[in-house]
């Protein structure tokens, strides 16, 4: 009995000097970050990403513009917290938070638009960390958003000038504003280079299904489809491309490595100017939690050309687009711009706003397929 | 449309192959008494296995025994559980699904996205593919297919047709009666439990050795569930369960393509068609409106106890 009462009074003293000693490093940390004055080198980042950060696809993209990012700044790796597989729920989301907060991190980044709602409400009862979070803009959250469709001009334009037929295919995941503006982007840039072009659209309905995405391939294909577009974060496609002789381009990082024969050149997410930017504003104590980065240019980049499959009149033909788009000369959704149903989007000599764009509802008149 | 109901056919084929080998895996399983709901986790667990193993050695022969091997393991840790420690069958299978997710994953993890050089390519069969529309279908796949052309007979032939098969129908029945009759009933189930997770893994493997050539976390997307609403649908028989394989595979394929020929219908429709089929044909099946007795194993599920009895 005697033995038993000191037993349990020995684990109740170890869990409270253990109890105890967190609380007081804790105190201490915070004690320490709120002193310190915050510079490139003491910055610490915390990101939160759906998937891993090597998945090949949309969380690869994130992670890699992180890191560019944070090399420009002089900020070293080791600075960057990151925490993956994290499901779009509350309790995931808020202990992802917490265990970054505990951490210390001054800048969180969500790599996925379903954190928002939660990621808004964590961020508005603590101002001492700054959230940065892709997707639409919501309070106390920096929100930040790429013109993809930019990207898919040219991705469509390349497609339209090499394919022998009029019609080209798109795979889709799931149908989203960022998504129907990709379709959009990519089938109005096939138009641009072939006025007779036509886009078949053949959607997943899942953000990473390689069965589906498979299919989708395969399905475009047995329609006489050589040249395809894809929004799919999976390398089936291009895989599937490769081994029926048919191309198409990459889509969320360069994925040429993994179908050399099919890829022509990858869309590629560069996040890395408007984190630049983001974390400037942290270290500089400006951050803003209002401010909205909806940005095109070098955000909607593309991989280096696949020189063994895209001729070079091609490369030059594409880049001197990619010019045109950058200086405003062409506006991808400039009217006059009709939809698949016939309704007129945007009169002759105007362009459409950057909201309508965000949130677009529609698909081009070029477009085979519905949402 | 000739070439369009070949490529259809075709792929149903694959589609329904990579979720055969752990319906059938589940179906010796279920037969012996044991459930084994984390295939999903097991199916990872061969996939990311198969696919370490090619990428390192570029040889698919290394590369499938190491999935079979890797299924085995399982089952041993799994049978040691359900049927030494007695322990819940329904729990047991959770934790295998959650815990195959997870370690998957982190062993993969350096390897997510990469492609190998290697896989399952198509082998025409002599003759046989020359025969119109058919031949197409059924005769120009890989290796992991033809095998399952040879293992669905050869399983109905075991379970319907032997001697080791009408022991394995009373293992899930009454093992009770075989204990009486003096054969090791745990060790029988032990060796059920671990042949079914080794089909069970080879699935996977068809993930990433032969519909693709790479690996990403948690990549077989729910087949290991449609395996095993498969076996139950089958009424546990591997005749059946080609058969459902094949209407789900036909019926999730046949969506896309409606996708294109029926473009006015939302898309959301033909994604929901497969998962549709799929209710019916359990409610057709296994409905208690049926007068036929639904096959389920009488003792799957229940703790074998000699002690107990």
């Amino acid at each position: 009995m005697k033995k038993k009462l000191i037993s349990i009074l020995l684990v109740v003293a170890m869990a409270a000097m253990l109890l105890t000693g967190c609380s007081g490093n804790s105190g201490n940390q915070t004690k320490d970050t709120a002193k310190a004055k915050l510079d490139y080198s003491n910055i610490k980042i915390g990101e939160i990403t759906s998937l891993v950060v090597n998945d090949g696809g949309w969380c690869q993209a994130t992670h890699q513009s992180l890191l560019a990012a944070m090399k420009e700044l002089g900020i070293p790796e080791e600075n960057l917290k990151v925490i993956e597989n994290v499901a779009e729920d509350q309790v995931s989301v808020t202990n992802a938070y917490n265990a970054l907060a505990s951490e210390g991190v001054n800048l969180i980044v969500g790599a996925s638009a379903g954190y928002a709602t939660f990621l808004s409400e964590l961020a508005g009862k603590n101002s001492n960390i700054i959230v940065a979070q892709q997707g639409d803009q919501v309070p106390n959250l920096i929100g930040y958003q790429i013109r993809n469709y930019e990207g898919m001009f040219l991705a469509g334009y390349a497609c339209a000038l090499m394919s022998p037929t009029d019609t080209l295919g798109f795979a889709a995941s799931m149908s989203e504003a960022s998504v129907r503006g990709a379709i959009n982007g990519y089938a109005l840039g096939a138009k641009y280079a072939n006025p007779n072009a036509k886009v078949k659209l053949v959607w997943a309905n899942s953000w990473y299904d390689v069965d589906i995405e498979t299919q989708s391939a395969k399905t475009l294909i047995n329609q006489g489809i050589k040249y395809m577009g894809m929004e799919a974060s999976s390398p089936a496609i291009p895989q599937t491309c490769q081994e029926n002789g048919a191309y198409c381009i990459g889509y969320n990082v360069d994925m040429k490595d993994l179908a050399p024969k099919a890829v022509l050149f990858s869309y590629m997410w560069n996040f890395a100017p408007i984190y630049k930017d983001i974390i400037t504003s942290v270290v500089e104590g400006k951050a803003d939690t209002s401010k909205y980065y909806y940005e095109g240019g070098e955000c909607a980049n593309i991989s280096a050309f696949n020189e063994a499959i895209v001729p070079k009149d091609v490369q030059d033909k594409v880049l001197q687009v990619k010019a045109d788009l950058a200086s405003g000369k062409i506006k991808v959704f400039g009217g006059e711009l009709k939809d698949n149903k016939g309704n007129i989007l945007v009169p002759a000599g105007q362009t459409m706003s950057d909201d309508k764009i965000n949130t677009q509802q529609f698909l081009v008149e070029n477009v085979i397929g519905s949402f | 449309m000739m070439a369009l109901i070949i490529s259809i056919g075709a792929a149903a084929v694959v589609y329904a192959v990579s979720i055969l080998y752990a319906a059938i895996g589940e179906i010796f399983s279920q037969r012996a008494g044991i459930m084994n709901l984390g295939i999903e986790g097991i199916m990872l667990m061969g996939a990311v296995s198969g696919f370490l193993t090619v990428y390192h050695t570029n040889s698919l022969a290394l590369a499938m025994l190491a999935v079979i091997c890797t299924g085995a393991i399982l089952g041993l840790v799994f049978a040691f559980l359900t049927v030494t420690l007695q322990s819940d069958q329904t729990v047991c299978g959770m934790a295998f699904l959650i815990f195959g997710s997870g370690l998957s994953g982190f062993i993969g993890k350096k390897v997510t996205g990469i492609a190998t050089a290697v896989k399952f390519h198509d082998i025409s069969i002599p003759l046989l593919h020359k025969i119109p529309v058919i031949g197409k279908i059924f005769f120009q796949q890989d290796l992991l297919v033809y095998c399952m052309y040879i293992i669905i007979p050869l399983s109905i032939f075991y379970i319907y047709k032997t001697r080791p098969g009408l022991i394995l129908r009373a293992l899930g029945e009454n093992p009770a009666a075989l204990d009486t009759a003096g054969i090791h009933v745990f060790a029988l189930r032990y060796a059920y439990v671990i042949f079914g997770c080794a089909m069970i893994a080879i699935s996977g493997a068809c993930i990433t050795l032969s519909y693709t050539n790479f690996w990403n976390e948690g990549m077989t997307g729910g087949k290991g569930w449609i395996a095993f609403s498969l076996v139950a649908f089958s009424r546990w028989n591997p005749g059946f369960a080609a058969l459902g394989a094949l209407l789900f595979g036909g019926i999730s394929i046949l969506g896309i393509n409606l996708q294109i020929y029926l473009p006015g219908i939302p898309t959301q429709f033909y994604s929901m068609l497969p998962y549709a089929a799929t209710v019916v044909a359990l409610i057709i099946t296994t409905g208690s409106f049926r007068k036929q007795h639904t096959a389920e194993p009488a003792a799957l599920c229940q703790k074998y106890d000699r002690e107990g009895r």
